[in-house]
């Protein structure tokens, strides 16, 4: 048997309904679509007259399945309908291109400064130190009497400091928090202090006036160099990379006794020696040294019962080496376009 | 100090390169900082003999030589100096080489005679001096053998770093010692036998604090003339210019021993006396370098019987200096107040080498034994006759001994990390010439004048640990930790602050602390303003970096001025950073705060297709304070008042009746001063002043009834703000979960003086679903109070 009262006819239909309805791009192609099969001159009711060429007996069974036929049409109809929306087009997320750009944001950044000091933090943070402030106008007593610097020694000379009078000076040094601290605070104490440090000196491409430095300070019950050392070296490794070594020089600071200038190793060439490292294989990270008797003495401390060490790490230095920066005056100079090559977790790729 | 490796050699073996012991020195404390070569300059000269010497035929002064220089076959060279003879072994230099000037050796006709090269002079090689005469070498080699490098003595100099605790190492000797230990070596120090004391000689010295020692020496007979090529050689590789023999060896002692030697010539000492004493008041002296200066009291002088010959420690007078004609001298070595050497050099503005030692403190062990080593250089370099005595002042005698300090064995190990036996310490100790007697716990260590930074047990510790190499110290790598930490909440709270900027899409900038002090004019802030003042440097760099800054706009602003390029579209920067107000009545520290500043201007987001750009407002500065507010949980605590500044309008936040924050639209003159492009809008927030984890949010229950929302469209007029609305809203509705305002609409249609605002109310309760009727009903109530207050009315399109 053929003919449209067949049931294949039938599957026929709702197929063919279906691809004119997703085909319907608005709504008025859908209308006529929806006449084309459910109008009254349209396919359903087509199907429904052919009944009549059918024997008797099989007219109700077929005309049930017409009516599953239109129920499922009318189906498709409303879902293509509230599919194409509102509006009565199809709803477009895409303005019809997706490769167009995404809304995007300012992008916004931290000061690569910020950025050094704050994995600094974590690491000492990681270590047991805690954070400690203090001001940057300081009493003379502070940044040198309290730390061994005595009244018209050579070793003031050190250092180039601007007064503002005779006792109140922009600290040289993060070192005066040092005594300010232990005179608040007993033993253990292990702490770093970020701050602005300030040096009356010309500036040059690696000089500046006014600075970033981070002073640490560990006092305890029999700490050693070899506990300074061992600090030093793990910071060292990992802030700058698990290749990276520390050797102590001896030197002078005035409150420390002994006192030591740290090198790592070069990063750059590893230790071969290279220009950035002045062909030594070593770059000089920070000064660092056992707090000296004295100190201990000016901040209420038994040299006898604790010892303890401290150092200081210059924080532009250390940005200048582990981003390549080649002057120290551009990390102030606010170039919002110097600035933006340190806002990406990762060197960024470059692009295409 | 630089020193010269040649020098360093009198006084201990050096074998290892150069470039070996900068680094071994470095390791033990000894900064070399660079390493000069003064190796002579030439190239292309060769070992020559002269075959046949004879008259140039065109030149009475010329020579015409045959010269063999190992060329296969001799070369002939023209030759101007007087003491060229057949036979002679000299350095020739051929076609090609570069003598020490630079010159370019070529083949060339001299007097129309053909010169294949030339026969070189010391100077011409730049190996020393010579009497106009070609050097005759004194060895033999074979013709045509390079002599590159081999002619005139090589030195190297070391520029050394040395610290002011070690004023021992501003001398030859000094650093060999340090040599000597560092390689375990002999060190053998000049003979320094001092001179019999006892002359008869008028030797005053006013005060034994200002002047603890001083030995006077004299010489009689003096021929003053060029000093011995040798010293010549190693004053010159310091860089030290030769004078005569007389200056030159005092200079010599000073940089052998570190002691500063000064000499007078004694037929110009009125009285045949010398005195040291405070300057007069007014006294004048005209010192060597011609300039007559004002003394006071609080300078030391050397006088004699009548007036300062010469500002002590610092530099020496005119009057007594030695002439060509001196015949008769006073060595001085002596010692000097450090404390007063300083401020003599400070006041006058004289550094020299001398001042520099006394100011660390000269080695009261010396004195004679250096007065000596000058009278000795000054009989063997035949300059003079030096008197077999001395007039010689002593403080106390007490100080010419060594000291005994003594160091703990416990200490030493608790310090260092080590585990070291006192024989163990004493071995390092000695090796820097530092005898000690070991006892069980504790070395009585001797600590010779020289070594004057070694002072306490402290001090000697540092030199066992530096003996012992700081690099052996600690190899295990073991972290010890005894301390826990976590950053608290105050800790943390500018890196919330700077985090959630950065998020928004602010860039962080970090200005200077320094400020010019025209700023606060230029800001336009007021006498009662706190910014108007500012902590003063009194030796600033520049007058622009003069003051330190009282807020962070002026240098933002500068940021934008200087460094933002043109083109840039959103401008949105931020600094955290301290501001510093001066305490009461100027006495005392500042108040430092630490403050958030960002400035906002151009764009107020980027350009892109799906929106038009649009320029930014105040209401974006405003906004992020708010969003920032939120972030830190302030809302009812926070009052917020119009400000009307001459530095800009816009609003301030008080909290507990404390500004803390404040947003504004910067003036136009203040743009105009800054050079700034505008319109920039600006907030300013203390950070201090946030709340930060003293109390932390606690929950409270949600409702799960659903928000019934009305929107309310009133007019009013044009001076009712919506901050009062709001505020009566608020006081007046009953269930009120939020309200939006989504419309705001002035003059137009509304007619002049008038102003609508469109509220989105949202009414929710804790206990059941809202009835519609009955919000209607609060709607009606809160129009009805509105009307009362501000005669608000419903807008009806
Ligand atoms: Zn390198």
């Amino acid at each position: 048997m053929s003919g449209p009262a067949d049931r294949d006819g039938v599957r026929e239909v709702a197929r063919s309904a279906a691809r004119a309805f997703a085909e319907a791009g608005d709504l008025a192609a859908l209308e006529e679509a929806r006449v084309r099969f459910l109008g009254r001159k349209g396919e359903i009711t087509a199907l429904l007259r052919s009944i009549g060429e059918l024997p008797l007996e099989e007219r109700p069974a077929f005309g049930e399945t017409i009516n599953d036929l239109k129920s499922e049409i009318e189906g498709l109809f409303e879902s293509r309908r509230s599919a194409l929306g509102a509006n009565g087009a199809e709803e477009d997320h895409f303005s019809g291109d997706a490769t167009l750009p995404g809304r995007r944001a300012t992008a916004g950044g931290t000061h690569v400064l910020r950025r050094v000091v704050s994995e600094m933090k974590a690491i000492f943070f990681g270590m047991g130190y805690s954070l400690a402030e203090g001001p940057d106008v300081e009493l003379d007593y502070y940044n040198f009497e309290a730390l061994n610097f005595p009244v018209d020694h050579p070793s003031r000379d050190l250092q180039d400091t601007f007064y503002v009078n005779r006792d109140i000076l922009l600290r040289t040094q993060t070192s005066p928090v040092q005594v300010r601290y232990m005179e608040r605070h007993r033993p253990p104490i292990r702490i770093i202090v970020p701050g602005r440090v300030y040096r009356n000196e010309t500036p040059d491409p690696s000089h500046a006036a006014e600075f970033l430095q981070m002073e640490g300070l560990y006092v305890d019950r029999n700490v050693s160099l070899a506990d300074l050392r061992n600090d030093i070296a793990f910071f060292a490794r990992s802030f700058f990379g698990a290749d990276a070594k520390v050797r102590f020089r001896p030197h002078f600071f005035p409150f420390t006794e002994p006192s030591a200038e740290v090198d790592m190793s070069c990063f750059s060439c590893g230790g071969s020696g290279c220009a950035i490292c002045g062909r030594t294989g070593w770059i000089e990270i920070m000064g660092a040294g056992m707090v000296h008797p004295h100190v201990f003495r000016y901040a209420g401390y038994d040299p006898d019962a604790y010892t303890g060490f401290a150092f200081g790490i210059g924080i532009e230095r250390t940005a200048m080496l582990k981003y390549g920066i080649d002057d120290i005056r551009r990390l102030l100079g606010n170039d919002l376009r110097f600035l933006g090559q340190f806002w990406s977790e990762a060197a960024p790729e470059v692009a295409r | 100090m630089k020193a010269s490796l040649n020098w360093l050699k009198r006084y201990v073996d050096v074998a290892e390169h150069p470039d070996t012991l900068a680094h071994d020195l470095t390791m033990f404390g000894l900064n070399v900082e660079s390493i000069e070569s003064l190796a002579p300059s030439y190239s292309g000269v060769v070992f020559g003999t002269v075959l046949e010497c004879g008259k140039h035929p065109g030149a009475d002064r010329l020579s015409l030589c045959s010269v063999d220089a190992g060329r296969g076959r001799p070369l002939s060279i023209v030759c101007g100096a007087p003491n060229v003879r057949a036979g002679q072994r000299v350095a020739v230099a051929v076609e090609g080489a570069v003598l020490a000037g630079g010159l370019r050796i070529k083949r060339s006709k001299i007097r129309g005679q053909l010169s294949e090269g030339m026969i070189c002079s010391s100077t011409e090689l730049g190996v020393g001096e010579d009497g106009g005469g070609i050097l005759v070498l004194d060895f033999d080699d074979s013709p045509g053998a390079s002599l590159d490098g081999r002619l005139g003595q090589t030195d190297y100099v070391l520029d050394i770093e040395i610290t002011p605790n070690r004023p021992d190492l501003l001398s030859h000797l000094g650093i060999a010692r340090e040599i000597a230990a560092l390689y375990r070596r002999e060190l053998r120090p000049p003979a320094l036998a001092p001179l019999d004391g006892g002359a008869e000689f008028r030797l005053e010295i006013e005060s034994g604090a200002d002047c603890p020692r001083y030995t006077a020496a004299f010489v009689d007979g003096v021929a003053v003339g060029p000093s011995p090529v040798w010293m010549q050689k190693l004053l010159r590789a310091v860089g030290q210019s030769p004078i005569n023999n007389v200056v030159d060896v005092t200079n010599f002692v000073l940089l052998e021993l570190g002691q500063p030697i000064h000499a007078f010539d004694r037929d110009a000492l009125a009285g045949d006396a010398i005195v040291v004493r405070r300057a007069r008041k007014g006294e004048r002296i005209v010192t060597l370098d011609g300039v007559e200066r004002e003394l006071d009291p609080s300078i030391l002088v050397i006088a004699d019987a009548e007036h300062a010959v010469a500002v002590a420690g610092v530099m020496g007078g005119r009057d007594a200096e030695v002439r060509p004609e001196t015949k008769r001298l006073v060595i001085e070595s002596a010692m000097f107040e450090p404390r007063l050497v300083r401020k003599a050099r400070r006041q006058l503005f004289l550094d020299t080498e001398a001042s520099y030692r006394f100011e660390r403190e000269a080695d009261i062990g010396v004195m004679a034994a250096a007065a000596a080593r000058v009278c000795g250089l000054i009989a063997e370099m035949k300059a003079g006759v030096p008197d077999a005595r001395t007039a010689e002042y002593v403080h106390d005698r007490g100080a010419l001994e060594s000291r005994t300090v003594a160091l703990r064995v416990a200490q030493t190990n608790r310090v260092m990390g080590t585990q070291l036996a006192a024989d163990d310490i004493a071995a390092l100790l000695d090796r820097l010439s530092l005898p000690s007697r070991t006892g069980p716990d504790a070395l009585a260590v001797s600590v010779p004048t020289f070594r004057r930074d070694l002072v306490e047990e402290v001090d000697l510790i540092e030199e066992t640990a530096r003996v012992y190499g700081y690099d052996n110290i600690g190899r295990d790598e073991t972290i010890r930790c005894g301390t826990f930490s976590i950053p608290s909440p105050e800790d943390r709270r500018s890196e919330l602050v700077a985090g959630h900027l950065v998020a928004r899409g602010f860039a962080e900038a970090i200005t200077s602390s320094f400020m010019d002090p025209a700023s606060p004019g230029k800001m336009r802030w007021d006498d009662a303003d706190e910014r108007s003042r500012c902590v003063r440097i009194a030796n600033p760099l520049t007058e622009a970096q003069s003051a330190m800054r009282t807020s962070l706009v002026p240098g933002l602003l500068d940021v934008l001025r200087r460094n933002t390029p043109a083109e840039a579209e959103e401008i949105r920067i931020f600094e955290i950073g301290k501001v510093f107000i001066p305490a009461p009545g100027g006495a005392g520290l500042p108040r430092e705060d630490l403050r958030c500043t960002a400035i906002l201007s151009r764009q107020a987001d980027p350009l892109q297709w799906m929106q038009p750009q649009r320029e930014c407002d105040f209401f974006d500065a405003k906004g992020e304070v708010e969003t920032l507010f939120e972030r830190f949980g302030l809302c009812g605590s926070v009052s917020v008042s119009e400000t009307s500044g001459a530095s800009g309008r816009g609003v301030r936040w008080f909290r507990g009746g404390k500004p803390f924050a404040e947003a504004f639209v910067v003036a136009r003159p203040v743009l105009e001063a800054f050079d700034v492009e505008g319109p920039v809008y600006c907030f300013d927030i203390l950070v201090d002043e946030l709340p930060a984890g003293a109390q932390w949010p606690v929950m409270s229950p949600v409702s799960p009834y659903p928000a019934v929302k009305r929107d309310l469209c009133i007019v009013v007029d044009d001076r009712v703000r919506f901050y009062d609305i709001r505020e009566a809203i608020a006081g007046e509705a009953h269930f009120l979960d939020s309200l939006r305002v989504f419309d705001y609409y002035r003059g137009g249609h509304l007619g002049e003086g008038k102003r609508s605002f469109t509220f989105r109310l949202s009414f929710r309760s804790p206990d059941g679903t809202l009835d519609g009727m009955a919000v209607d009903r609060e709607v009606q109530r809160i129009l009805a109070a509105l009307h009362r207050e501000f005669g608000a009315v419903l807008r009806t399109e």
